[in-house]
């Protein structure tokens, strides 16, 4: 059996080596790349090991400025570009679709910058190296260099990134939006994170030694990993022959602690048996196991514990190994790089080893691969694991194309058959919920529908007494109690299960001011000045790990980043993986609270969002409860509105629009954030042109949640009876995405 | 009673730097153990509280078991404070 995605192309750079020759070579003979940090000054840090990647240079065709320029985009070009040369890939004669994971983007590059601007957010120094700061800058520079790709999302759920962004293109695959997707992971080394993961005491300072009797933690790697993943019929059409098959995955929420790992390893063990179900295999079939294997005393016993609980018998004879000692963890970028090294011991039929194993941890029960690689002649199903701070953890199952494990029946699949269309949603996706939380307190669908007739919220910051449990929030920042007081809202009116309930929330910038706060303590009084608690907040997708476990949801939970389309690109994830069958709901949305320099990073980005005719800038958090249809007559909820279309472009937006059908009769409306005169040029030339226009800034303050706003007000009105039918339009500098909503069926006439 | 005043430092460093809003730092008990069950407070709690501890007291908690047994309760870590100063 077969779910027909295959690898294709393979794309590293890593500490041991800026390609995947290199890297495997020096993989399979137990190469460790560990040493004391020469990228940075290293004084007074706990621990100073880490796994440097060799320097890769920004490609000289770039037109973008320099300072748009990071070592994590300069690792992604080069493994990215490997991986699409080697699946002999052309974007210009394909849909090719961009999926990249990670956690820091530009940190290294701005970490000084964010310190001087602490308390001093106007501080006259130039926020030109800004620009390499979002997560989707990597995107943007990939686009630039090897693109045109026809849909790109970033994304970040801490370590499990890299996997979660081959999840993300399964689901793509799935859905028939692209004919192959370039999905994989980068994260380049920084000051904060290795303080940030020494004020944890999570990094061994002898170097990281999974499975050893005497580990006493990670070390931080860098690096890129990159797939080319496609349908197994575009494959073969094209001439290409497959690496390896993603056969299977499974990804979700332990909703336990922001670090911790659930003691019993449940949600794990789970995620393993879904994802070997998924490829119709079971642990018999398994011959090889990549642990995400960080080697904290912690993740190792807990990890064996869940393999225990999902193997049972099999413990016995599956070899596990983690290459975390040989390249350090690559934190964003990890879940990626390993799914490619799993794809190659697949591929290749030989183990990678654990290197330094030199005295194995009695208490843990495993097959190891111990110092140098095994060859076994034949893998024929291999598993990959990555788990992420906030217990967001993901599953990948690959398995050998050339002599795959015997076919057995396969788990029942909730999605559909391979479908095409250019933004046709297969499996049909209503809209359950909305929340907004603007000041002074969170509205319901009724408010949200009056907001285009109501006052200007007030100024004032959005008041959390009585809504949140102090207690329980009392590590979030901001942005987390806005979301979580959002999700707790919406999860009680559309009174949705928490069972397999997932959150995507869109966040431009993630946390600048807590980088800022967090990195003016380090230069100020040296690294063991670095907040433990504050650390694990300053990950983009801090706010979905938070709110998954304040709310109790244990579905799949990542963030993402698209500039002033963010909100709109987490809504549209939330719709592919429901349409694709991956996730019966999902809460999409985005938070955002007023930052000082928030503020001004949002100037450098965003000139045009400010105050004026827009309205000032205020505190906002928006719930969008997203819900396969089926699932939502099952338990029969409200439905507010069906999600028709989701169209998405990188240029050509006029041409993305005429993909939109034209409003039906009934009255309709076009729903903006905001006027533009972007807005007005692709409205022109559409079908919607006559339509009347709502725009949200005026009513709720700028914001970068205001094209969730959007989409939650043109919900509401659908809902209220005011519309029968809206186009919700987001657009950010060329890149846009556009949300065609319809009255449900049997509710009123439309 | 100089412990007695270093208990009372401890408790409104616990109140104030792991942000238990709400919390009167007089009303924890000296012996009250401040994780599981007692203050409910977990395990980046006490890397947070170590961290406040160092730069604000100026001593060092080592890591590991032994960092268990000085934060089984207030009175324990104002024991260990006083011991380390005094040293």
């Amino acid at each position: 059996m077969s779910t027909g995605l295959w690898v294709t192309g393979l794309g590293l750079v890593t500490p041991l080596g800026a390609d995947v020759g290199s890297t495997w070579e020096r993989l399979v003979r137990g190469d460790r790349a560990l040493r004391s940090v020469t990228l940075f000054d290293g004084a007074d840090q706990r621990a100073t090991v880490v796994a440097e990647a060799p320097s890769v240079r920004i490609p000289e065709k770039s037109l973008a400025s320099p300072s748009a320029w990071s070592r994590t985009s300069a690792m992604a070009v080069a493994a990215a570009s490997e991986a699409m040369r080697s699946a002999h890939l052309d974007p210009a004669r394909a849909r090719v679709g961009l999926i990249v994971g990670g956690t820091t983007g530009g940190m290294f590059e701005t970490e000084g910058l964010l310190a001087r601007l602490h308390g001093a957010a106007d501080h006259p120094e130039s926020l030109a190296a800004m620009l390499s700061h979002p997560l989707s800058a990597t995107g943007e520079r990939l686009q630039e260099c090897l693109g045109p790709f026809a849909r790109v999302r970033s994304l970040s759920s801490a370590c499990s990134s890299g996997a979660n962004a081959i999840v993300l293109a399964a689901a793509w695959l799935q859905l028939g939006e692209v004919d192959a997707v370039v999905a994989g992971g980068s994260d380049a080394l920084c000051r904060l994170t290795l303080c940030g993961f020494n004020s944890l005491a999570a990094i061994d300072p002898a170097g990281c030694r999974p499975f050893h009797r005497h580990r006493r933690g990670t070390t931080l790697g860098e690096g890129a990993g990159f797939l080319v993943l496609e349908r197994a019929a575009t494959a073969r059409s094209r001439g290409v022959r497959p690496v390896a098959e993603l056969a299977g995955w499974a990804s979700g929420s332990e909703a336990y602690h922001i670090t911790q790992p659930a003691p019993g390893g449940e949600l794990v063990a789970s995620l393993m048996t879904r994802a070997m179900a998924r490829a119709g295999v079971s642990p018999s079939d398994i011959d090889y196991v990549h642990a995400h294997g960080t080697g904290t005393p912690v993740n190792d016993v807990v990890e064996v514990t869940a393999l225990a609980r999902a193997f049972g018998r099999e413990m016995a004879r599956v070899p596990v190994s983690s290459s975390k000692g040989q390249i350090g963890h690559t934190l964003g970028a990890a879940g990626a790089i390993e799914a490619v090294i799993t794809a190659l011991v697949v591929s290749r039929g030989i183990l990678v080893p654990t290197a330094g194993l030199d005295d194995p941890d009695p208490a843990l029960e495993v097959v190891h691969v111990p110092h140098v690689g095994r060859e076994v002649g034949r893998v024929r199903a291999a598993l990959s694991n990555a788990f992420g701070f906030g217990g967001m953890d993901a599953v990948l199952v690959f398995t050998d194309v050339r002599s795959p494990p015997a076919p057995r029946s396969r788990a029942p699949s909730n999605g559909p058959e391979i479908l095409s269309g250019e933004g046709a949603i297969p499996e049909p996706v209503v809209i359950t919920g909305v929340s907004v939380l603007a000041s002074p307190s969170l509205l319901g669908c009724a408010l949200i529908a009056s907001i285009p007739d109501g006052p200007t919220a007030p100024t004032a910051p959005v008041d959390l007494e009585g809504a949140l449990d102090v207690v329980r929030a009392r590590r979030f920042d901001p942005t987390a109690r806005l979301a979580a007081v959002a999700i707790d809202g919406l999860l009680r009116e559309s009174r949705a299960p928490v069972d397999g309930t997932g959150i995507v929330l869109g966040t431009p910038f993630g946390s600048v001011d807590g980088s800022a706060a967090f990195m003016h303590r380090v230069f100020d009084r040296g690294p063991r000045a670095a907040g433990p608690a504050e650390f694990p907040n300053l990950v983009p997708s801090a706010a979905v790990g938070n709110a998954s476990i304040y709310a109790g949801l244990h579905g799949q939970g990542f963030a993402v980043a698209d500039l002033s389309i963010s909100a709109e690109s987490a809504f549209a994830a939330a719709v592919e993986l429901v349409a694709a069958g991956e996730a019966p709901r999902m809460v999409a949305g985005s938070s955002d609270p007023r930052s000082a320099i928030g503020e001004r990073v949002r100037s450098l980005f965003f000139p045009a969002h400010r105050g004026g005719a827009n309205g000032a800038r205020r505190d906002l958090a928006v719930m969008i409860l997203v819900e396969s249809q089926r699932r939502a007559a099952a338990r029969e909820a409200t439905v507010l509105a069906r999600v028709a279309q989701v169209v998405e472009w990188r240029s050509d937006g006029k041409a993305a629009l005429s993909a939109i059908e034209p409003p039906r009769e009934g009255a309709h409306e076009v729903v903006l954030a905001r006027e533009s005169a972007e807005v007005d040029a692709l409205l022109e030339d559409s079908s919607w042109r006559g339509s009347p226009r709502i725009a949200c800034a005026p009513h709720l303050g700028e914001s970068d949640a205001l094209g969730g706003g959007a989409i939650a007000v043109a919900a509401a009105r659908i809902a209220r009876g005011s519309i029968a039918e809206a186009l919700v339009l987001g657009v950010s500098g060329g890149s846009g995405i556009a949300v065609r909503l319809l009255r449900p069926a049997g509710v009123g006439r439309g | 009673m100089k412990l007695q005043g270093l208990r009372s430092e401890i408790k409104r460093l616990l109140v104030a730097e792991l942000n238990l809003k709400g919390r009167d730092p007089e009303g924890i008990e000296d012996d009250a153990p401040l994780f599981g069950g007692g203050l409910g407070l977990d395990s980046l709690d006490a890397l947070q509280l170590a961290m406040s501890i160092e730069e604000k007291l100026g001593v060092r908690i080592p890591e590991g078991d032994e960092a268990r047994t000085i934060f089984q309760s207030v009175g324990a870590i104002a024991d260990y404070v006083a011991k380390a100063r005094g040293a």
